[in-house]
């Protein structure tokens, strides 16, 4: 019992303690920056210390590995201002939230759920843009999750269950859950969105594991619809997308899709999803991170038509970038690629038409992403632009980034603990209707 | 026997070697990097030699129990079909990378270049000696990402949009392909090769893919296959990546068009008892090998650029190796993949002096039109039309009559002879094109074709069916799976057979100057047809449009969302 409250204290005291000590240094951006990879680095050193007595679940201690990563990664990945100054702190406060919320149980997981998503519904606000009408629907998701989140801690079932669903599906985002999500992406400042893409969705998959044996069949239908109208409408958001966050904001919403509609289908988590999730979510955080970098150069409000011809003058750069692009395309020796075959072959699926659509999302992503890639990296050099390629903390930050994602892809049992389950496919003995 | 796993890691290796150092040893290291890929192509040739007489090996790095768990599936599975395959890309790329040497020397781009040709190479070998078909898989796009970054000059602005298209055609494939393994995995719960074509055999599955329509799972499997088989092998109509990619350096082409492109044809060779299950399937594929062999050799004849025309001389040869599959000579496929390599990239290779001379020789290639009429001989206009029609239906009537091949039930036997008579002819007439001089050489000539052709056929027929196919019963299944009915196939025979009649007669008439009498609809359309086969059939247009279509939608729906949100 006492380990039950210590652990999630002990995980989350050591970023929240770095957070509040970061202050001390609030007035030297520099040092800031270097003092919260420090405590992100201290956290990972205590995961990596205490998982040894963590509650055994089915994705392991991966969460809890690539949260401080992840922390880490966000911030040695962005610019050194004093407008940045806030989300560093914020970056290791939401960490010690994040690693408070994966560790305690329900009832007080919950509880600083609401907290977690009542700071960002602030910071939206915060950060609101009347150009920008549609962060209120993003602000309102997450005053909605909030509620959910505290109605889920003080009911019991089956209101607690329900609850939990909805702010499941705000922070995994499903259709039409989603603008919460989109909005943190494009409107929190600094290197928040890179960070928080991977948090808000890791904690929503790890409330879905406890929520999804109590979910009545036709809540299961409606995930089941919701995620495949999700697939292809967020693919068909990308496609017409020409700001780069938008378009990793509505590209990754259609792949969080196809992962609820393995979870809805399978009526289990399996280990290949917690990859999926994973490798999705780090591959937008580090093209969201690439992104940053160009915006670090070329300004905030940057054009993406604006800018091409980075191959040449930037190779670093363009290596990674695009190497990031093929893993979020879905292809080999990446995670997302071994996630999403992996849930394919593992889950039983008894509808053509479903599969179409997983395959259309799939396909789709490759031409958005592509053209992305095309349009900043081989269009025509411009002379009035000075090309600077990366520096040694972007190239570490994405360096990582890239080899935890060809890590996922290759061995993401034994590197990060993810429990395996057998296969439950075999053979198809008799004739079988695939037409549903 | 483990150490044939070096072959395809030492040109890996030699990628390795280009892409790491500095500048200044960049010339030494792209020679030094010869070596293994070299040595490769000799690991290759031990490989045949050693699954030839001991047969196949299999080495895997993953429980086969478990394909789906969280794991790479490595692995490799030699036999015989691999261990070729390896000997003609390890061949191939060897001979392409030396040349490459030379050719990039001081190029700007020429360590990524060479590094992308080594790890081509590498990939491919893989590819072919996969263990399981998930592996396979994953090499599959690993190809269509390199044919994106290697055949395209990234720094061409008309040639970039090619390069988005070929790719996005290339994943159009991938995904039929992916989605043919889910279903393969469903319906038989493995994707290892034997036992996945033990499991096939066994179990009949019908599908219902929509109300009222039914299909057996091995027919919706291999088709799905076949659309990424397509894809790679430049298949109409998704063909279109494959002119677009031109502008890349030369040597890529021969490595393109010796080895890449043969991928479709690997891929039905080496699932050939699951596609021996589904005669439908094999029907598809003959009928998208014929149009695409008709249309890729007649847009050819309408090119006016040489690259181009070999492109489309590709698609073509790529359209008549699909249709060998699908008439189940699965052997004669992978002969046919062989020899079009090696005549490929060697033509590819020279294509560059060609252009070279013909820059300093206005003249060059053409001759005088009014020479060559001159010229026109009836000696030799006679030794190809009786060497064409005459000497194969004395071999027909004797393998007949004298051998007692029954002919009539065996449609496996004439396509063989079909085959050779028409590649036959297809060499005739394209020296009476080129040499159409009152000439005994030309005679003799046009016999040793034939005889050339005759025993060429005659091998891989005999010998090289053996060799990859050693059952003889395991042949006979795929020509009865893949048999046509008895009307068409006769129909098809008698077309061609029509066809190339007339084609001497034309020359015959054209040469002595005889005007023939056509309907003026007749050439209207002629004219017409050649504007459409030079437009490449508009194809490309027609993409375009559909791409826009698209974003149009897209945009719609967009726009409807943003207002409403």
């Amino acid at each position: 019992m006492t380990d039950l409250m210590t652990t999630p204290l002990l995980l989350a005291a050591v970023p929240i303690m770095g957070a509040m000590l970061g202050l001390v240094v609030w007035s030297q951006p520099d040092k800031l920056k270097i003092w919260s990879v420090i405590v992100t680095v201290l956290s990972l050193l205590a995961v990596i210390g205490i998982s040894g007595q963590l509650t055994e679940t089915i994705e392991g201690p991966l969460f809890l590995y690539l949260l401080p990563l992840a922390a880490g990664i966000s911030l040695l990945g962005g610019p050194v201002h004093q407008q940045h100054r806030l989300a560093c702190v914020l970056t290791l406060l939401f960490l010690g939230l994040g690693l408070g919320i994966l560790t305690s149980q329900q009832v007080a997981g919950q509880i600083v759920l609401a907290i977690l998503l009542g700071l960002i519904t602030f910071l939206l606000y915060w950060h609101h843009n009347p150009f920008w009408p549609r962060s209120w629907w993003g602000i309102g998701a997450y005053g909605v999750g909030a509620l959910c989140a505290g109605l889920a801690a003080v009911t019991g079932p089956p209101v607690s269950a329900q609850a939990s669903l909805l702010a499941c599906a705000i922070l995994l985002p499903l259709v039409p859950f989603h603008h919460g999500y989109v909005s943190a992406l494009t409107r929190l400042p600094g290197s928040l969105p890179s960070f928080i893409v991977l948090l808000l969705p890791a904690i929503g998959f790890h409330s879905l594991v406890a929520v999804i044996p109590m979910v009545p069949e036709i809540a299961v239908s409606m995930m089941t619809i919701l995620a495949l109208v999700g697939a292809l409408y967020g693919s068909i958001k990308a496609l017409a997308q020409s700001r780069v966050r938008l378009l990793l904001a509505y590209g990754s919403l259609s792949f969080f899709s196809i992962l609820w509609w393995f979870v809805a289908v399978s009526r289990t988590i399996m280990p290949q999803a917690v990859v999926f999730l994973a490798s999705v979510a780090l591959v937008t955080s580090g093209l969201l991170l690439t992104w940053q970098v160009v915006r670090t150069r070329y300004g905030d409000d940057v054009d993406p038509q604006a800018i091409s011809g980075l191959f040449r003058r930037m190779p670093q750069f363009a290596v990674l970038f695009s190497l990031l692009a093929l893993a979020a395309m879905g292809l080999p020796p990446f995670g997302v690629f071994a996630g999403f075959m992996g849930m394919l072959l593992t889950a039983s699926l008894t509808s053509s038409a479903a599969l179409l659509v997983m395959m259309v999302a799939w396909l789709a992503a490759s031409w958005y992403i592509l053209d992305m890639v095309q349009r900043l990296l081989f269009g025509r050099e411009r002379s009035d632009l000075r090309y600077e390629d990366l520096r040694r903390s972007e190239l570490a930050s994405l360096l990582i980034v890239v080899l935890i994602v060809i890590a996922l892809g290759v061995a993401p049992a034994s590197l990060f603990g993810i429990k395996q389950q057998p296969p439950s496919v075999g053979a198809v003995k008799e004739s079988v209707s695939w037409n549903r | 026997m483990s150490f044939i796993i070096l072959v395809p890691l030492l040109p890996l290796l030699a990628a390795i070697i280009v892409a790491i150092g500095t500048r200044s040893s960049q010339t030494r290291r792209a020679k030094i990097a010869a070596y293994p890929i070299g040595a490769a192509f000799l690991g290759a040739i031990v490989a045949l030699w050693l699954v030839a007489t001991q047969g196949p090996l299999t080495i895997r790095f993953y429980d086969p129990s478990s394909l789906s768990m969280l794991a790479l599936p490595l692995g490799f599975y030699i036999d015989r079909l691999s261990a070729v395959m390896m000997v003609l890309i390890a061949g191939v790329g060897t001979i392409v990378y030396i040349y490459s040497i030379g050719y990039m020397y001081q190029d700007l781009h020429d360590r990524r270049y060479l590094a992308l040709i080594a790890f081509t190479v590498s990939v491919l070998l893989c590819m072919v000696s996969s263990a399981n078909l998930m592996m396979l898989f994953l090499l599959w796009q690993v190809i269509s990402c390199l044919l994106y970054l290697l055949a395209h000059n990234h720094s061409h602005e008309a040639t970039r949009e090619g390069a988005v298209r070929t790719f996005t055609l290339l994943r159009v494939g991938d995904v039929a392909f992916l989605s043919g393994i889910v279903l393969a995995h469903q319906l038989y719960g493995t994707l290892e090769f034997q036992a996945l074509f033990a499991k096939a055999a066994e179990s009949a599955v019908t599908l219902t893919p929509l109300p009222g329509i039914e299909i057996g799972g091995a027919t919706a499997v291999t088709l799905l296959l076949f659309i990424g088989a397509m894809s790679k092998s430049a298949q109409f109509p998704i063909h279109i990546w494959l002119p677009r990619s031109l502008y890349a350096p030369t040597p890529v082409h021969a490595l393109l068009h010796a080895g890449i492109i043969n991928a479709g044809g690997f891929l039905i060779n080496r699932l050939a008892p699951l596609y021996g299950l589904s005669s439908t399937t094999l029907h598809v594929a003959f009928v998208v090998g014929m149009v695409t062999a008709v249309l890729g050799a007649t847009m050819m004849l309408a090119q006016n650029d040489i690259k181009k025309t070999l492109g489309f001389s590709t698609i073509g040869q790529m359209g008549y190796m699909i249709m060998e599959c699908g008439l189940g000579a699965f052997s004669l496929a992978v002969f046919h993949l062989i020899a079009h390599g090696l005549f490929k990239a060697t033509v590819f290779l020279s294509c560059g002096n060609v252009i070279h001379k013909a820059r300093q020789e206005p003249a060059f290639p053409h001759a005088d039109p009014r020479a060559e009429e001159q010229e026109f001989s009836r000696l030799t206009w006679a030794t190809g039309f009786l060497t064409t029609l005459l000497i194969p239906l004395v071999i027909l009537l004797v393998s007949h009559g004298v051998l007692h091949i029954p002919l009539r039930d065996s449609q496996g036997t004439v396509i063989f002879l079909f085959f050779i008579w028409v590649t036959s002819s297809q060499a005739i007439l394209t020296l009476i094109r080129l040499r159409a001089v009152a000439s005994w050489k030309v005679s003799v000539a046009m016999l040793l074709i034939l005889l050339f052709v005759v025993f060429i056929y005659l091998f891989a027929v005999e010998s090289f069916t053996a060799f990859l196919y050693p059952n003889p019963e395991e042949v006979a299944s795929y020509f009865q799976a893949a048999a046509l009915p008895n009307w068409l196939f006769d129909g098809l025979i008698v077309g061609t057979a029509l066809v190339i009649i007339l084609g001497w007669f034309y020359i015959y008439a054209q040469a002595r100057g005889q005007i023939m009498w056509v309907p003026s609809w007749v050439d209207g359309l002629r004219i017409r047809l050649y504007v459409l086969f030079m437009n490449r059939l508009y194809v490309d247009e027609l993409y375009q449009a559909l791409g826009r279509v698209v974003m149009r939608v897209v945009h719609r729906i967009d726009k409807r969302d943003t207002r409403w949100s």
